[in-house]
């Protein structure tokens, strides 16, 4: 494990670092909360990078382990009366799980059809859980009064205190993302994204590196869910919709995937461009929009790697 | 027997505008997630069209023109740079097109649900074996189907058909033999706006026009799309008919379940037979 | 690498110092009001009207509340739980003194947890759930607009009075409208009316001419068309097709007003019945000053929306002012016990067991528009007294 770590510690730190002294010096709760958004978010963005960034596979249906880790985790403390720590590991093991399912329905299909399979198969189960399973989920409105942890006497509900929680997930997160990289599975993963064939060929078994991949980015994706879930106090068949896949995509790639700084970087781009933007002018909309498209054509390695490649020309 | 018409006019709208869908993605390689867009815009035009000049017709033939002008300059500026770029790429484009036509059709007509009233040849209804079936839905099925044999006849039979055929086929040969396949390319485009274009007219006077409409028709024209086979316009015909014939029936036996009955379709069709009823296996990988 | 997590340490950094200079200084002397409404997507032109009528609401008393300016922060929810809830708390953290919003039922109960936390009055005039002044309340939470068993109440009451044997129900799939329409079963079943049949159509359905067929073979004279947003106009665009309005007595609530007559058109619109939270051609004292601001302003005549969003406001902000105080749990106590003489409709009476409005209700009928400029107007065809559509407190 030495051998992993060392290339991204800097990153890590550096992002630690900022999200500490946001915590530690932040005037008020607005921004608390927003840094906590940011962090959930990108702990989203890590789990789907492990499986597009890292392995090449692109789906477009990462939503659904978000919101099902998300409702699981829901379920869990409020029918189950379980604490945010057994949530979390139930939010892993759903998301996690299905994943799994994903990845064994769509065994014998790649690349475009992939990700079109992915999309129709978390719609799918964005259909089901509104209108069947409408006791359970709310339905459309979903479900308020998600709690927040009970832990000793801390009060979660102020947002400061559930920060450094959330903080603790995010650093978890970075870390266990920046040691798999490096790691052999990782280097086995990233041989299956550059080239299959090959990796096949020297003895690598692609269909079951796939479906680890997918397994691991779905729980990870679960318990960012599970996060969001106890920040809103609030859940949603919202957060299974297909928009929201598209918006982890677009997150990660303009901020770079493949790396484990890189969509970190896309969260608080977007988040920070939405909150900016429409303070500075109503049609803040379009003006996201072009943006996307500028970023399309100028920036095809993302933000990180146009922050490598001003540093080179220094 | 209006179960069948009703069919048929869902059919035919979501052929318009997944014909589009698939000859973009066909002959130029590009998922357009903005198709919904562009059928948004189509239907704003077409009923800003009718209410300035009083005429549902005038809508139908300036709307699409509008659109292939449209969709000519996003071709020109913004796909050209992208066309060889991977699938997420193309994902991060359109849904910046999205925001920036839905932003453009807020400034010009706002937040109000508008609404385009059929021609007054076409309102009201006939009378057919019991059943009263509205005279406009009639009238889409049967544009519809004059666009279909349009289309085909197009693009089988006509010398500008075999150009867009051979450019997709093999780019580079077309252009050896004297194409202009960027022209060409630009050309699809515009023309798959401008299919989106009449869908959005034709719609008018069925739909709430609104700027969640096309957000809300783009998952279907993709279930079509990847059910007929992507690129294939007979697979359009196929699909839609599928879809529209499944709805309309769906929600004569049992509305709750149409949604899932539709995806639980796809979801098999991508795994049975991913190439779609029509296609050809593509080397996606 | 190193020179990359340099730039990445950077960016952070940056970032976090932006975010935090963002944050705007704290200003202990005005009233803040937070408006937290859609004002895009679906519900955007609900919220947009809710605007207006709370715009006229405070520019009438001078925008002055206690002595100090009134300060609106309005914060788009986007028709979207989620941000809805995201703006309230960040609104929330930085200190109002009230909050007003939202549309849909499913975000004001959300809303609601948080404004019971922070103990923050919100003053609700749209959503209709039950739950908001029932099974969820809270002390701090008020509604001055109507309640889904209200509405249950003037449609059964209505059917009643039109002579409507049997009725064909289609209800939008969602938890409101579902229940809607098992109370409202209930209700018919106690009058004596029939229920022909039933059918629940996803929201957002692009189609409902086989339904609405359905409905009209079922040999029902009545259909209760519980839809929302723009499936109202997709579902009476398509009735009009068909010339549902004469075929069968369609009924609903927020079916039918000026806006959507406009948007469905008149072969669709005409003859539609339909509950109304407020109709601008109410005749009191209020309301006249009202419409008269508010057409002055935005040369239309209000709709539904911003006349209930100018009420509740107007009687909120009233009763603030009369405690002459700053003290919220004041403000509070006052308007629980609170009476609104001259209300836009007439005598409201806020209840102090569950913070519900009593007041009247109004059912009207769509007919063509006279010289307002508009293609569809409504007529208040019936007004129920308060007593027979409020259970007494227990």
């Amino acid at each position: 494990m030495r051998m992993g770590l060392h290339p991204e510690m800097p990153a890590i730190g550096a992002l630690m670092l900022g999200f500490l002294a946001v915590g530690l010096f932040s005037p008020d709760e607005a921004t608390l909360y927003l840094a906590a958004l940011i962090m959930i978010w990108s702990i989203f963005a890590l789990g789907f990078d492990l499986s597009f960034g890292l392995t090449g596979m692109l789906s477009f249906g990462h939503a659904a382990f978000f919101g099902i880790g998300a409702y699981a985790a829901s379920w869990a403390m409020m029918s189950g009366k379980s604490s945010f720590a057994a949530a979390l590991a139930i939010s892993a093991g759903a998301g996690g799980g299905a994943a799994l399912l994903f990845g064994l329905v769509s065994r014998r299909v790649s690349g475009l059809y992939f990700s079109l399979l992915t999309l129709m198969l978390s719609e799918l189960i964005a259909i089901v859980i509104t209108t069947r399973l409408r006791g359970l989920s709310g339905g459309v409105d979903g479900l308020a009064g998600v709690p927040r942890p009970q832990l000793a006497d801390i009060d979660f509900i102020n947002t400061a205190n559930f920060y450094w929680m959330i903080f603790a997930g995010f650093g978890i997160t970075l870390l266990f993302c920046g040691v798999l990289k490096h790691s052999p599975l990782g280097q086995a993963l990233q041989a299956v994204r550059q080239n299959p064939v090959r990796a096949e060929q020297i003895g690598f078994d692609i269909a079951a590196l796939r479906l680890t991949a997918l397994g691991l980015s779905g729980g990870i994706s679960g318990v960012a869910g599970a996060f969001l879930a106890s920040l809103m106090m609030y859940v949603s068949p919202q957060l299974l919709s297909w928009k929201v896949s598209g918006d982890v995509v677009i997150m990660t790639l303009l901020g770079g995937s493949g790396t484990v700084a890189g969509p970190v970087i896309g969260v608080m781009l977007v988040e920070l461009l939405r909150e900016g933007l429409s303070a500075l002018t109503p049609y803040w909309y379009g003006v996201l929009g072009v943006i996307f498209i500028l970023c399309t054509i100028f920036l095809p390695q993302g933000i990180a790697g146009l922050g490598a490649r001003l540093w080179r020309r220094r | 027997m209006s179960t069948i018409i009703i069919g048929l006019s869902i059919a035919m709208l979501l052929f318009l505008l997944s014909a589009g869908l698939t000859l973009i993605f066909g002959m130029l390689g590009i998922i357009n997630f903005a198709h919904g867009a562009l059928y948004m815009l189509g239907a704003y035009l077409a009923y800003q069209l009718s209410a300035s000049t009083g005429s549902f017709w005038v809508a139908l033939c300036v709307a699409p023109l509008l659109l292939a002008v449209t969709g000519a300059l996003i071709e020109r500026s913004m796909l050209r740079p992208i066309y060889d770029r991977p699938h997420e790429f193309q994902l991060l484009a359109t849904f910046g097109l999205i925001l920036v036509l839905e932003e453009f059709v807020r400034i010009m007509w706002g937040l109000q649900l508008r609404s385009i009233a059929p021609p007054p040849s076409l309102s009201g209804s006939v009378n057919f074996f019991d059943t009263d079936i509205s005279k406009y839905r009639l009238f889409v099925v049967l544009f519809g189907a004059a666009m279909v044999g349009l289309l085909f006849f197009g693009i089988e039979r006509t010398s500008l058909g075999l150009i867009l055929r051979a450019s997709s086929n093999n780019a580079i040969m077309a252009e050896m033999l004297g194409v202009k396949v960027s022209a060409v390319r630009t050309g699809i485009f515009a023309l798959g706006a401008a299919l989106a274009g009449i869908g959005g007219a034709v719609a008018g006077p069925m739909l709430p026009i609104q700027l969640q409409m096309g957000s809300t028709i783009i998952l279907d024209c993709f279930i079509v799309v990847i059910i007929g086979g992507l690129g294939n316009i007979r697979g359009a015909v196929a699909g839609a008919l599928l879809i529209g014939m499944t709805r309309a029936y769906g929600q004569q036996y049992a509305a709750e379940w149409i949604d899932i009955a539709t995806y639980t379709v796809l979801v098999a069709t991508l795994l049975l037979r991913p190439q779609g009823l029509f296609g050809v296996r593509l080397r996606t990988a | 690498m190193r020179t990359r997590s340099i730039s990445v340490a950077f960016l952070t950094l940056a970032i976090g110092v932006a975010l935090m200079s963002a944050a705007p200084a704290q200003t202990a002397d005005k009233f803040r009001i937070a408006g937290i409404i859609p004002l895009s997507g679906a519900w955007g032109i609900i919220g947009e009207n809710m605007r207006r009528g709370a715009t006229i609401a405070i520019e009438e008393r001078g925008g002055q509340v206690l002595g100090k300016p009134v300060e609106v922060i309005w914060e788009d929810t986007e028709t979207s739980t989620q941000v809805a809830v995201q703006k309230a708390t960040r609104a929330l953290s930085q200190g109002v003194h009230t909050v007003f919003g939202e549309v849909s039922s499913g975000s004001t109960l959300a809303i609601m947890k948080l404004t019971d936390q922070r103990k923050v009055p919100q003053i609700v005039t749209l959503s209709a759930d039950d739950r908001i002044t029932g099974a969820d309340n809270s002390r701090y939470t008020f509604r001055t607009s109507n309640t889904v068993s209200m509405e249950n109440a003037m449609i059964g009451e209505f059917a009643k009075r039109r002579a409507v044997k049997k009725v064909y129900g289609i209800i939008a799939d969602y938890q409101v409208g579902r229940d809607m329409w098992a109370a409202l079963r209930a209700d018919l079943a106690s009058k004596g009316i029939d229920v022909a049949g039933e059918e629940f159509a996803p929201i957002g359905s692009k189609d409902y001419s086989i339904m609405l067929d359905k409905a009209v073979k079922s040999g029902a004279d009545g259909l209760a068309l519980i839809v929302v947003g723009g499936d109202v106009v997709t579902s009476l665009k398509q009735g009009g097709e068909i010339n549902l309005p004469q075929k069968m007595t369609v009924v609903g609530t927020m079916l039918m007003d000026e806006t959507l007559g406009q948007a469905v058109g008149p072969a669709g619109a005409l003859g539609v019945n339909s509950t109304l939270r407020y109709h601008f051609t109410e005749d009191t004292p209020r309301n006249k000053k009202f419409v008269a601001a508010y057409q002055a302003k935005y040369k239309e005549p209000p709709s539904q929306y911003a006349g209930e969003a100018y009420d509740g406001l107007s009687w909120w902000l009233d009763t603030v002012e009369s405690t002459q105080s700053w003290d919220k749990e004041k403000w509070v106590d006052a308007f629980r016990n609170s009476v609104r003489q001259d209300s836009v409709e007439g005598v409201k009476r806020m209840r102090a067991c569950d913070n519900q409005a009593e007041q009247i209700g109004l059912f009207g009928t769509a007919e063509a528009g006279g010289g307002e400029g508009l293609a569809v107007v409504m007529k208040v065809a019936e007004t129920f007294p308060a007593q027979t559509l409020f259970k007494p407190c227990t």
